[in-house]
């Protein structure tokens, strides 16, 4: 019983790290791909901003950046974050964009048409936001209240993370949000995209505005203070709940070998050195977190599942990554390696003569 | 009596003598109980010597001596005329050396018997195969080759006993200990382990020394210390076979 209540304690410190960090990774590795999938080379944003995602930069920036030798393409997107409580749909990211903008190219759509020059009020929608919501193209859709969009088509994308997002016309939410000629990035595609080239590219932005930031992707998405916030939540609560496990099997550990005691009086007489018992212990103890930590990565997915039914759950992926379950069961490895230090020590430490007293 | 004033020698000389306490000493940490006081006797190879004594008298400390369970507070334990220090660590000397049969038994309840005759030879480099046939080699030497399969529980108590004896021979030890082995057993299956004692002793040319308040057993030993209040008041013939060692 007490060594179940254990393999419980670990199981759920693995399984909150398997499930809140690999969220997190999953969030990243899908923002990631929103720039690589599209040989975005550069992100500019501003610098001073502890939020990326609201920077507001000047749309003319965009302009300057493209007439930049070593520039094939400049993309200029406003990003915002809706909620519509009403529908229990949360955290929706709008893109807006230029309808012409190169990031549109590749749209999959799957239903309708993509953006043209002079839409105003047109709306692209992604297939699991639209699925989320019951849309297809030519329904209306409230973006604010008293403002609806037309959706004129349906897209898919490889990206959850685009595939559960709006796309507007660029000047049609500056006028919603009210922040005209305003972006929050410019994504760029070198012409060469070499890492010199690249280099180079980034130092020529620099210059063109006060207070930005010229960033290559993985840096860019490592610098948003979202995804680090998500990061630092994921793995403050999954330190906890290891911090728990390991008190776990330290509890269970120690009663275990006071209740071995004799046992172990005897295995020491019968000449087990120090060393074979400190084994022994430490290779239960690491037993146990192993069966923990096999049970935490089936509750993990579990949650996963259940965290995608959440109003925020559309972003998760539900797929946990094998480097995130192995992550898992080293942790767990090392929970019950640390939890079964002290009790190993103590086992150890016990007299043969004293052991084979004990009642 | 057999107390000796005369000095310690570091090596000691005696081909024969496998065991030798000299002005062996042990006081317990608050220092003012004294378990041993001033021992000194020989144990020659293959001797069959039973300690007896009242309660208190210091039998089973003097056995942790011997066995280098407990180190003494002052005087020397020589195995092989070798002071046991020149042993350390003594794990190993234990594994190599020693076999110990306790009162009560103290198998491991989870494992076979098999298993626990197993458990010395876990210290050794012994392949798998070969501690498993020792140990089935063992099982039939004690009579108990049909019940290697069994749990200790399902054993009776004379046959968990002849499973600890059979784990302390695991190692193939010169020198065997025993607490009180018949002390939790009927008369018959005293009479078992006795008897198995004797064959081994006989057969094996084990030294084996005997802790008993049993006088039937100490009537099978060859030679009987009797201690009191920690000092060693009779080192005198039982009634056993074979020649007492001299000193």
């Amino acid at each position: 019983m007490r060594s179940a209540l254990t393999i419980a304690g670990v199981s759920v410190a693995v399984a909150a790290v398997v499930a809140l960090v690999g969220a997190v990774g999953s969030f990243e590795r899908q923002l990631l791909a929103v720039f690589q999938n599209r040989g975005i080379d550069l992100v500019v944003a501003g610098a001073t901003t502890v939020q990326r995602l609201q920077s507001s930069l000047d749309e003319d920036l965009g302009r300057r950046i493209a007439r930049l030798p070593g520039v094939k393409h400049v993309a200029c997107a406003l990003i915002e974050n809706f909620s519509f409580p009403e529908l229990d749909v949360l955290g929706v990211v709008v893109r807006g964009l230029e309808p012409n903008s190169f990031v549109l190219d590749e749209v999959a759509l799957i239903e309708g048409r993509k953006l043209e020059p002079g839409d105003s009020d047109a709306m692209l929608i992604g297939k699991v936001l639209a699925k989320t919501l019951s849309k297809r193209a030519g329904d209306q859709f409230e973006l604010v209240p008293g403002r609806h969009f037309r959706i004129v088509g349906v897209f898919d994308s490889f990206n959850l993370l685009e595939s559960n997002s709006l796309v507007v016309p660029l000047a049609a939410l500056q006028d919603l949000m009210d922040r005209r000629g305003k972006a929050t990035v410019f994504m760029v595609v070198a012409a060469d995209s070499s890492q010199a080239a690249v280099e180079s590219l980034a130092a020529q932005i620099k210059p063109l505005a006060p207070n930005i930031d010229v960033l290559p992707a993985r840096q860019y998405v490592d610098s948003l203070i979202e995804v680090r916030l998500a990061r630092a939540v994921a793995w403050f609560t999954s330190t906890l709940a290891l911090i728990v496990g390991t008190i776990g099997v330290v509890n269970t550990m120690l009663t275990a070998v006071f209740e071995r005691t004799r046992e172990l009086a005897v295995l020491r007489a019968v000449g087990w050195r120090r060393a074979t018992i400190v084994k022994m212990i430490l290779f239960e103890s690491a037993l146990l977190s192993m069966i923990g930590a096999a049970v935490g990565c089936a509750m993990a997915w579990l949650l996963t599942q259940l965290l995608r039914l959440t109003p925020t759950g559309r972003l998760i992926s539900g797929e946990i990554g094998w480097d995130v379950v192995a992550q898992g069961c080293v942790l767990a490895f090392f929970v019950g390696i640390a939890g079964g230090g002290y009790p190993a020590w103590r086992a150890a430490k016990l007299l043969p003569t004293e052991g084979l007293r004990h009642e | 009596m057999n107390n000796r004033a005369a000095e310690t020698p570091r090596h000691i000389a005696l081909s024969n003598c496998l065991l030798c306490a000299e002005r062996l000493s042990k006081f317990y940490p608050d220092g003012r109980v004294q378990a041993l006081d001033d021992l000194s006797f020989h144990i020659a190879r293959g001797e069959y010597v039973a300690v007896m004594g009242p309660s208190g008298s210091g039998k089973s400390t003097l056995l942790n001596l011997l066995g280098a369970l407990d180190r003494p507070t002052s005087g020397e334990v020589y195995f092989e005329g070798k002071p046991l220090a020149e042993f350390y660590p003594w794990d190993r000397f234990r594994c190599e050396q020693v076999g110990f049969v306790f009162q009560s038994f103290h198998l491991l309840p989870a494992l076979t018997a098999l298993e626990n005759v197993q458990i010395p030879m876990l210290e050794t480099r012994r392949s798998a195969a070969e501690r498993k046939a020792t140990a089935e080699a063992l099982l039939e030497l004690v009579g108990l080759a049909s019940r290697r399969d069994h749990l200790p529980q399902a054993l009776s108590v004379g046959e968990r006993q002849r499973v600890a004896v059979a784990r302390a021979l695991a190692n193939n030890p010169p020198l065997l200990l025993a607490d009180e082995p018949t002390g939790n057993l009927d008369s018959a299956a005293a009479e078992a382990v006795l008897d198995l004692f004797a064959r081994l002793h006989s057969e094996r040319r084990l030294t084996l020394v005997v802790i008993t308040h049993d006088s039937a057993l100490s009537r099978r030993a060859q030679r009987l210390l009797r201690l009191k209040d920690g000092r060693l008041i009779a080192d005198e013939p039982a009634g056993g076979n074979g020649p007492a060692s001299r000193r």
